[in-house]
């Protein structure tokens, strides 16, 4: 059984068809890539699947470990082992980075009748993971994502995406705004979370994140549905000719 | 006769001069105490009256025994008492070196008075009543190049049913010195008009924190006029929690240059309670900040109203003046109306201002739900952090944990009804 299994998911926007009938399946263990040009449906997609409000399926089902996600709202999805890395992090003054991440450890802990960490074992638990990320304890004494730059609101991300430990993760372009240094951190990251139970939806515009982040499997989405599978060559060949000579084959 | 009562008011206050020694400025106020503002007078309109001028009040008559029930919040504090509008020495600390309190004689006090009437705070019913019935105006001074560290609390309480109280407070801070002063309204009383006149002289600095949290029946007119020479600092931050009707106005004119002045706010608002803040600021000199974040939480169905006016004088060149106002509606029978008034007659000045009333931000709570925090929760954090912002922003961090304990106790009782 799939952990994440997307079927004939449609969705408008404002009447607008976004998603046209996108089928998607992906298994424990495989990292999965879903490239795009700019407007084709990527964070529609992970907003969707995430459960913002305003992007309801119009038809389809989205399955998370067999579990049907669309009668959840946004925060049972996220306890149920989904988890959205932002494009966009959203910046939240006066909530503390430290409260906020423990606030989301324990709710997921609650939801897996795991024992809540008390104050100091959790903090000695975020240093040691946001130490990994290179994010240092200063950031998390601060509000979360203000004034952060590009690359540490990513590595904010990622850094609660080890500390929920998610079923499925989507990360919608992570890569965007990143140097090369920053792309490594951020990657290295990513990779010591792969593991045998657990899958990754990498969400791209640009082949250079699949340099450190090696997928399984690569989706071409255009206009709101993926029009060709492969392996990481697919990758390649968006890089060599464009997702234009991709687009017009399909 | 209930539809009298308008006129009953006036006649009480009228009379309630009489018994004074010193009447001069008294029954000049008095004279100029015709009516109660109508809401056709703009900044009256959001903020109507109509309800307390129906009701019978009589100006107080202070019980000089009356036992008090507020406890200071500090360890060290200085503390100044004023129980039913008076003074109460034997309630008070002994004061610091370099601060001294004094109870204005009546010359004195027609200048205090006049120094209103030359104000925008003229017709203020607060003015005007509050001169007439106040029982003696004690004006604190702090001495030149004076800082005083501890902090000085100052608690405001008593009053009864039907009966109107008059505390007034001359504050002065001479040359390079400062203070942090916090006043606490804690009345149990219809109708408290609190006057206040601070001076602040060459490079003095003062940090005023205000909580307003008298009971739930209470009408508060509070009005404070702010006088900033050059160099001088004026800090101030007011919560607004209590009261049936609250409105703090503040007048605070620029007079001297480089001077800085913050004056911001945070109303919490639930039930069928009304708060205002109204502030005018005035740039009549050149180089002069000014910043202004004012915010409120609204429940149940309450209003809020802020009303900033800032005019800068054809002089005033090379103003800064910053305001923002943001109310959070929890509730679709409460109301939140913000009405700033920019007047620039200068030209080379940076002035910006913004307000919204809105819902939580959506971005931001799917954020937190989506990372599996339940929507209640996120709300209440969200909500916190929209007033810890401001705290932390407004005072300093000595006192930010006691206003934030002040504000959250207003805080969960609009959450738990609304969330
Ligand atoms: N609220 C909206 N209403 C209508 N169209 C929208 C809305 N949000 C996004 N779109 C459109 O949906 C398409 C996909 O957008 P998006 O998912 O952000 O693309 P990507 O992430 O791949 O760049 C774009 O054409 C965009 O203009
Ligand atoms: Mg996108």
């Amino acid at each position: 059984m799939s952990l994440l299994e997307i079927k004939n998911a449609k969705l408008k926007l404002n009447d607008k068809d976004i998603l046209k009938g996108l089928s998607l399946s992906v298994n424990k263990g495989e990292v999965h890539a879903i490239m795009g040009p700019n407007g084709s449906g990527k964070s529609t997609l992970s907003y969707m699947l995430a459960g913002r409000g305003g992007y309801d399926l119009e038809s389809g089902e989205i399955l998370l470990d067999g579990q049907s996600l669309l009668e959840m709202e946004a925060d049972e999805r996220a306890r149920s082992g989904l988890f959205l890395a932002f494009q966009y992090p959203v910046e939240l003054p006066g909530v503390g980075g430290m409260s906020f991440l423990r606030e989301a450890v324990n709710s997921r802990k609650k939801f897996l009748g795991e024992e809540e960490l008390d104050h100091l074992a959790f903090i000695k638990e975020a240093r040691k993971v946001a130490s990994k990320m290179f994010v240092k304890d200063e950031m998390l004494k601060r509000a979360v994502n203000v004034g952060f730059s590009g690359g540490e609101k990513k590595r904010f991300e990622i850094l609660q995406m080890a500390m929920l430990k998610p079923k499925v993760s989507i990360l919608d372009e992570t890569d965007s705004g990143l140097d090369v240094d920053a792309l490594k951190i951020v990657s290295d990251g990513v990779n010591a979370q792969r593991n045998v139970d657990n899958a990754i939806v990498v969400i791209t515009h640009y082949q250079r994140l699949l340099d450190y982040i090696v997928p399984d499997f690569v989706h071409i989405l255009s206009d709101g549905n993926i029009i060709k599978t492969g392996g990481p060559e697919l990758a390649l060949e968006v890089e060599k000719n464009g997702y234009a000579g991709l687009i017009n084959a399909a | 006769m209930l539809h009298n009562a308008k006129d009953n008011y006036i006649t009480s206050v009228k009379n309630h001069v009489s018994q004074f020694e010193e009447k001069s400025f008294r029954k000049l106020a008095s004279n100029d105490f015709k009516s109660w503002p109508s809401p056709r007078e703009e900044t009256w309109r959001l903020s109507r009256l109509g309800v307390l001028t129906r009701k019978e009040i009589t100006p107080i008559i202070p019980n000089p025994k009356k036992k008090i029930s507020s406890m200071p919040k500090f360890n060290d504090s200085t503390i100044i008492r004023f129980v039913d509008g008076a003074f109460r020495e034997d309630l008070s600390s002994k004061l610091p070196p370099g601060s001294y309190l004094n109870i204005l004689g009546e010359e004195d006090s027609i200048s205090l008075f006049n120094k209103f009437k030359n104000s925008n705070l003229k017709n203020h019913p607060s003015t005007n009543v509050s001169f007439s019935c106040t029982p003696s105006i004690v004006k604190l001074t702090i001495e030149k190049n004076v800082s005083i560290g501890d902090l000085f609390e100052i608690i405001y309480e008593g009053g009864d049913e039907n009966l109107s109280v008059h505390p007034a407070l001359y504050v002065e801070l001479k040359d390079n010195s400062s203070i942090t002063i916090i006043e606490r309204f804690n009345h149990l009383s219809s109708l408290i008009m609190p006057l206040q006149l601070v001076e602040l002289k060459k490079n003095a600095s003062m940090n005023s924190l205000k909580i307003f949290n008298d009971n739930q029946q209470s009408y508060n007119l509070a009005a404070n006029c702010t006088f900033l020479s050059d160099k001088s600092n004026y800090n101030s931050f007011s919560l607004i929690k209590g009261g049936l009707f609250t409105r703090s106005e503040t007048h605070a004119y620029l007079i001297g240059e480089n001077c800085n002045l913050t004056l911001n706010g945070v109303y919490l608002s639930s039930k069928n309670q009304h708060h205002d803040l109204t502030t005018a600021i005035y740039h009549d000199v050149p180089n002069c900040t000014s910043k202004q974040i004012v915010r409120g939480v609204l429940g149940g169905e309450s209003t809020g109203v802020f009303q900033g006016k800032v005019r800068v004088a054809p002089d005033a060149q090379k103003t800064d003046g910053q305001q923002m106002s943001r109310a959070i509606l929890l509730s679709e029978n409460a109301i939140a109306n913000a009405k700033p008034e920019l007047e620039i007659y200068a030209d080379d000045v940076i002035c910006a201002h913004g307000a919204t009333v809105g819902e939580i931000d959506d971005e931001q709570l799917f954020y937190l739900k989506s990372r599996g925090i339940l929507e209640k929760k996120a709300k209440q954090i969200l909500i916190t952090a929209f007033l810890k912002d401001i705290i932390n922003e407004s005072v300093e961090e000595s006192i930010q944990n006691f206003v934030f304990e002040e504000a959250e106790l207003a805080l969960s009782e609009i959450i738990s009804k609304e969330i």
